[in-house]
């Protein structure tokens, strides 16, 4: 399991639902920065992913190497969780 | 009947509101079912911003509440939702096998109700500017447009919907209208009237080309009456229609329209036996989230007809 993982996400957004959705059927946890309730970390998601767009998921692993998913994508999401 | 591979009475290729009502339905009936989603649970709706036109919610609903209502619904009777890719489909020995990314299941019936997704608009600047100023989901991406300078390019349902959702965030929209007038509901361009301080709207006015400037778009280049026009915008929301789900069919041997769509007969049967198909996807569909469910329902008692004569039908396999 990694390290720790932080999702990026907006009151809004049905794919960031999917990622939380995906990661708790997982047994993972994470930490949450809503963009809506949080502008001011909206920098942050951009610098991390250079995508203007949530979910960003940064999976921080053992080795502190960082991973960062852009989107709900599983072909991604399901190899960094290992 | 392998229990590693067991057989189910229903797979849905999709977990939008078809294969969901479908699930309500086929569940009630005791059919074991699977619903396989690569996407959002829930389909387009659940990334709408406001859904105003299902029944049964007077002072409508946020596409991602009807999604999550929907999919509660069906789990209650005992649907299975698996979070998985379809790569193909066939008939073998009487059943069907759908290959996914987590294996090949097998089902006595199988609905495709994968949907729609949003069309882009295949001009310069669209893919190189993709989710960094070019976006197809304001319910995802407007956040980061707060006091900023929008366009919106389209005029349906879609296009006002989302346009009016955006305007909690931008400054201004400028909206790209192809014809003379928008094709949305009249419900929907009252809506847009109603925000006519921060949303203007361009008739007769095609989208030629997204312009950025170090990475960023930076305007939008259009025509208006034979005229090149220049929208300054920091990003574009694109909703000019709609486009079927069925990239996964190739070689599948499903007989589709000239646009796509899925053909089927009066049972929603396509012309792979078990194989059914509703909602969106299917050739002459209405593109509604009601009609969807309402599909979705019709569908699923069709296919119990089918598995109920499946078994009173000696099967021969060659």
């Amino acid at each position: 399991m990694p390290k720790n993982i932080t999702i990026f996400t907006s009151n809004t957004c049905g794919y960031c639902v999917m990622v939380k959705k995906y990661l708790s059927s997982k047994g993972a946890t994470y930490e949450e920065v809503n963009i809506d309730e949080h502008p001011e970390r909206q920098k942050d998601a951009y610098a991390l992913s250079g995508q203007l767009a949530v979910p960003v998921t940064v999976v921080t692993k053992q080795d502190d190497s960082q991973q960062v998913v852009v989107g709900y994508n599983l072909a991604q999401l399901a190899p960094a969780l290992t | 009947m392998s229990e590693n591979n067991p057989v189910h009475d229903v797979i849905t290729i999709g977990a939008g509101p078809t294969a969901l009502s479908a699930a309500i339905y086929t569940t009630r009936e005791d059919l074991d079912t699977v619903l396989l989603e690569k996407g959002v649970i829930g389909g387009l709706a659940s990334i709408t911003d406001w859904v105003d036109n299902y029944p049964g919610f007077p002072d409508g609903v946020a596409g991602l509440e009807l999604g999550e209502r929907l999919q509660k619904q069906a789990e209650r009777f005992g649907a299975k939702i698996e979070l998985a890719e379809v790569t193909g489909i066939h008939p073998k020995k009487g059943l069907v096998e759908v290959e996914t990314t987590d294996g090949i299941k097998r089902a006595k019936t199988v609905l495709i109700a994968t949907g729609s997704d949003y069309k882009r608009l295949g001009i310069t600047g669209e893919d190189e500017y993709y989710a960094r100023g070019v976006h197809f989901c304001a319910t995802c991406d407007g956040a980061f447009y707060r006091d900023k300078k929008l366009v919106v390019v389209g005029g349906g349902n879609s296009a006002a919907q989302e346009a009016v959702f955006l305007t909690r965030y931008a400054t201004h929209i400028d909206m790209l209208v192809r014809g003379p007038k928008m094709r949305a509901s009249e419900v929907l361009q009252n809506e847009v009237k109603k925000h006519a301080g921060k949303i203007t709207v361009h008739y007769n006015t095609s989208t030629d080309e997204i312009v950025g400037q170090e990475g960023k778009v930076v305007s939008v280049k259009s025509t208006h009456n034979n005229k090149s026009v220049n929208f300054p915008t920091d990003g574009v929301f694109v909703f000019i229609g709609l486009k079927p789900n069925t990239g996964f069919l190739a070689g599948s041997g499903i007989e589709l329209d000239e646009i796509g769509l899925i053909k089927t007969d009066t049972k929603l049967q396509t012309n792979l036996p078990g194989v059914f198909c509703a909602g969106d996807v299917r050739s002459g569909a209405t593109m509604q989230i009601a009609s969807a469910a309402g599909e979705g329902a019709t569908a699923a008692l069709l296919m119990r007809e089918y598995i109920d004569h499946l078994a009173r039908t000696p099967q021969v396999h060659t």
